[in-house]
């Protein structure tokens, strides 16, 4: 059990953590949505054709292809 | 301020005298303002939404994708998967503490290993693809090196790295295989030194257990994100063991984070039943996928090669398939008897490997 002088300072040091951290949270720069979506979209056209989950791929490079089973024992 | 009129001016060592509870005020009151102030910042620069700027782009067509392997060897829950670098083997571990190394393309399995611990719910390939980390209820994370030798005892070369006080939920080599990534029930996540198990960094600030993180891809430098029991994605810098953002939208715990291929963007899955993009640079959140027919909580997520699709596994035993830019979702996928527990799409994005609590994984 804690006495209740120790768990006082506990509250503060954790109340003196959580006001730096958002300060530092605070104080970071940031940019527009517009912005950051105009960016997150130019990725994703730059990479597409690039993208076998998206482009599909054909049978011939597929290596998940079905091919004939071979047992091997 | 106690101090009376009639009191000598005190030194600066008498402020230990004042109340703690009035510096607690104050200290409560900044963190209200300063939060307040976060938000007002954040809100200033959102002056659009991305499936609005998304509107322009061409809209996907259908999307067909079959299970072209079944992976079955599992007594138990599969909980977690990881591939290999080179995109044919798979490293997953289940409830009743097996991990077990697969050749995705044959269904070969390649090594096997019985933990001695159940609930392995961490499983990692290193980058190398010649060992595997794993953890779980153990507190512990584990390298086992993989011998050529099918018939060597794994277990014998197995090496403790991390050490937690409550359970492992996630582990990730960092670029190499000499540093590892943890995250724990104990509410912390850690950075290790694989050969001699130190500890080279932690990191506090999640509320509640830890229970998912990713690394940034290597060009975005040392950040990593971590999701938990308390609502909250952290991300912080690995040098430093500083949290530098974080995000609390969710509505409950988040199973899942996953980097957007550019590292300018997260997206997470949580018990909420939704999965949500954070962007870093405009520090918020710019999309959520959801549903109102999709009630059930996702457990895992990750991006396609390009970042224009998020697969989400959902304990419904679906998969949904989403248009990160416009919202929507794209595809559903059915196949499994059971939670899907882990989703992870392979290092050339050619498939995606999904394991479940049927026992089996599916690529």
């Amino acid at each position: 059990m804690m006495s209740s002088k120790a768990q006082s300072s506990n509250n503060l040091a954790h109340a003196r953590r959580t006001v730096q951290q958002l300060r530092i949270e605070a104080s970071i720069e940031r940019i527009k949505v517009s912005k950051a979506s105009a960016d997150l979209m130019n990725y994703c056209s730059e990479h597409a054709r690039n993208d076998p989950l998206l482009m599909g791929i054909p049978a011939s490079d597929n290596p998940f292809k079905d091919k004939k089973p071979c047992n091997i024992l | 301020n106690l101090m009376t009129d009639e009191s000598p001016r005190v030194p600066e060592m008498a402020t230990q005298e004042v109340q703690p509870n009035e510096t607690l005020t104050h200290l409560k009151t900044e963190s209200d303002t300063l939060k307040t102030k976060l938000e007002e910042e954040r809100a200033k620069l959102h002056d659009v939404e991305l499936h609005q700027v998304a509107e322009k782009v061409d809209g996907l067509g259908q999307f067909i994708m079959k299970t072209r392997r079944t992976l079955k060897g599992h007594g138990n829950k599969v909980l977690c998967m990881d591939w290999c670098k080179d995109k044919r083997r798979i490293v997953s571990s289940s409830q009743d503490g097996k991990v077990i190394v697969w050749d995705a393309f044959t269904t070969n399995k390649e090594h096997a290993v019985t933990m001695p611990c159940t609930w392995v719910m961490a499983c990692a390939y290193a980058p190398s693809g010649c060992a595997v980390a794993c953890g779980g209820l153990d507190n512990k994370c584990s390298v086992y090196p993989l011998s050529l030798d099918k018939n060597e005892n794994l277990a014998a070369k197995k090496k403790s790295v991390a050490m937690h006080t409550n359970y492992l939920s996630a582990c990730s080599f960092t670029n190499s295989d000499m540093q590892i990534l943890t995250s724990s029930g104990d509410g912390t996540c850690a950075l290790w030194d694989v050969e001699s198990g130190q500890l080279l960094q932690s990191f506090h600030g999640h509320a509640a257990d830890v229970l998912c993180l990713d690394l940034a891809p290597s060009e975005t430098g040392n950040t990593f994100v971590s999701g938990g029991c308390d609502k909250k994605a952290n991300v912080w810098d690995m040098r430093s063991g500083q949290c530098i953002q974080s995000f609390e939208t969710h509505e409950s715990d988040i199973n899942s984070v996953r980097y957007y291929p550019s590292g300018d963007a997260f997206a997470s899955g949580s018990d909420d039943a939704t999965c949500r993009l954070y962007d870093l640079r405009a520090d918020r959140e710019v999309a959520i996928y959801s549903k109102e027919s999709i009630i059930f909580g996702v457990s895992s997520v990750d991006f396609s090669l390009s970042g224009r699709l998020l697969f989400g596994g959902y304990n419904d035993y679906t998969i949904n398939v989403w248009d990160v830019l416009k919202g929507t979702r794209v595809s559903i996928l059915f196949g499994h008897e059971n939670r899907v527990s882990t989703l992870r799409v392979s290092p050339d994005g050619t498939a995606f490997c999904t394991g479940s609590w049927d026992h089996t994984l599916r690529v």
